[in-house]
């Protein structure tokens, strides 16, 4: 008799067992429900805090959103100007225009004569006077060049104009896109600041959530002892903390929700009209579906990864004695 | 259940010592055992190693020399985890019940049944049947706290009892209770023993033991007295 007989798991069959393993889970899962409901003073509160600790974060994903479809219609203004050398005929510029028309990486071509370009001077500069004194037009001939989709980023169009340049009929090319590349530089910023925020926020939801599972753990004592001694297995036992945490989770993500809609809809008429002076009609956009979905999921393993790791700390502490 | 058939007892210690951390002696050199079936009696003052023994029994302390072992399980062997599988053979009554206040009566005699993941109906079923037997049936849906001492006394009963154990273990269960009550208890207890569960019952009223005929192990400063039964029972042990 040196062997020793295996303890059984469970005296159920293997398919009552898989059954009643589901059973349990909604069960459970329903019960940590109507504990939160039985507490809602308490229950309320950590779900504020978890909804305003979420909000912030995803209200910065919304601000982001909303930074990131303004500048995109500013990306596609960046345009370059090539100045055309002095004492090229009118038909070398021609035969350049159509040669700059087969190029993939421009959308646009628009040629700007010489005469084209001092009548422009007079007209906006406000030295006409001064011009008409001058025997000869100053100004060079201009190519206004467009650059496609993929071309209008500050680097694609900075490559693209390195190899315009080349071209023999091009004295020089200018980009204007300093103040393009300072917005997407602040945008960046901007990115990284949300991301360091965000993962802040999201570290405190933990630790909220873990600190409530603690004081729930603590109240529930006798009543884990209990368990322990009626044979109760620390999944069983730790299985409606988890669940009361994904609650948390689940309720304090749909509570942020709600936040961002209430920011979205008071800052929108103030935004219309900041960009109505612009002359722009960009209206502010709210979380979609799918990204509520994304919200709701991840405030979800929050939760669930705050209760797990106060459970494994303090339920094992507990035993009976 | 998986129990070894050849296994000869419910509980066995053989030179069995525990000392706790701080160095305090609980049990030294005790060995004793306890046959399947068997109905028997723990006594001792208070202090003589009473509640250690039981703790040794339900895993709650482990021994620090020589070997224990239950239902043919020997505890060394039973890892953290397999603990509670260990515990659902063992139905455990207390002095101070360990109910849980909050819950029905239903919801406390259910807890063993709800922790094997057995099904509604067939809880319900048990927890009637459990609460017939210690005579609080139609007490459902009462809280332990509206009941005497004596009641919830038989709740913890109920709840050791309802997923038929093959060892029942009682710590003081008649503390509380005046001499009628105690005998009725220690009836009932009878009752589970003639239907083949092993009765372990630790307890200082000396009277009541004296009143049945059933074999007692005394302790004493940690030690068992007159433990001849194990020589004389030795023929097939668990190893």
């Amino acid at each position: 008799m040196s062997k020793q007989p295996q303890l059984n798991r469970s005296k159920l069959p293997l398919s009552g067992r898989i059954v009643m393993f589901f059973i349990r889970h909604i069960q459970h899962a329903m019960a940590s429900m109507g504990e939160l409901w039985r507490n809602p003073v308490s229950s309320i509160m950590t779900m504020a805090v978890l909804g305003v600790s979420l909000s912030l974060p995803a209200a910065l994903q919304v601000l982001v959103k909303n930074a990131e479809t303004i500048t995109e219609s500013w990306n596609s203004a960046a345009e370059i100007s090539l100045f055309i050398d002095e004492g090229r005929s009118e038909t070398a510029i021609q035969s350049l225009i159509t040669r700059l028309n087969v190029y993939p990486e421009i959308s646009n071509v628009n040629y700007i004569n010489r005469d084209q370009a001092l009548e422009e001077f007079q007209r906006l500069s406000g030295f006409g006077e001064a011009l008409s004194y001058l025997d000869s037009n100053p100004l060079p001939a201009v190519v206004m060049v467009t650059p496609s989709v993929k071309y209008s980023s500050p680097a694609g169009a900075r490559e693209l104009l390195r190899k315009l340049e080349q071209e023999p009929e091009v004295s020089f090319g200018r980009l204007d896109i300093e103040w393009l590349e300072r917005l997407q530089a602040v945008v960046k910023l901007l990115e990284r600041t949300v991301l360091a925020i965000a993962a802040l926020l999201v570290l405190a939801v933990v630790l909220v959530i873990g600190n409530t599972i603690r004081l729930a753990i603590m109240n529930r004592r006798t009543e884990i002892e209990v368990m322990k001694l009626v044979g109760a297995t620390e999944a069983f036992i730790q299985r409606p903390f988890l669940y009361t945490g994904i609650w948390y989770g689940v309720i304090g993500g749909f509570l942020a929700w709600v936040i961002i809609n209430l920011l979205v809809w008071y800052l929108d008429s103030a935004l219309a009209e900041l960009l109505g002076l612009y002359g722009s009609s960009l209206q502010m956009e709210s979380l979609t579906i799918a990204e509520l979905g994304q919200l709701v999921l991840l405030a979800s393993f929050l939760g669930w990864l705050g209760s797990y790791l106060s459970v494994r700390q303090h339920l094992r502490a507990i035993e009976p004695s | 259940m998986p129990t070894n058939k050849k296994s000869y007892s419910m509980i066995r210690f053989e030179q069995v010592s525990k000392v706790y951390p701080g160095g305090q002696k609980a049990l030294s050199d005790v060995s004793f055992h306890i046959k399947r079936g068997e109905m028997a009696f723990l006594t001792g003052h208070s202090g003589a190693g009473k509640s250690t023994l039981l703790k040794l029994i339900t895993v709650i302390e482990r021994a620090n020399g020589g070997r224990v072992a239950i239902n043919g399980h020997d505890i060394a062997k039973v890892s953290r985890s397999q603990v509670p599988y260990l515990r659902r053979d063992i139905g455990m009554i207390f002095q101070n019940h360990h109910l849980l206040m909050n819950k029905s009566v239903f919801d406390n005699v259910a807890l063993p049944l709800m922790i094997e993941g057995f099904s509604i109906g067939e809880i319900r079923k048990r927890v009637a049947g459990a609460l017939d037997m210690v005579g609080l049936y139609g007490k459902e849906r009462h809280n332990p706290i509206m009941l005497s001492g004596g009641e919830q006394q038989r709740v913890g009963i109920a709840r050791a009892i309802v997923n038929k154990p093959p060892l029942l273990l009682a710590d003081e269960p008649t503390g509380n209770l005046d001499p009628k009550l105690s005998m009725d208890i220690l009836r009932l207890f009878e009752t589970f023993n003639d239907a083949g569960t092993t009765v372990l019952i630790a307890t200082h009223d000396l009277g009541l033991i004296a009143r049945m005929k059933y074999r007692t192990l005394t302790l004493k400063q940690g030690r068992v007295l007159g433990a001849e039964e194990l020589n004389a029972h030795d023929p097939i042990g668990i190893n």
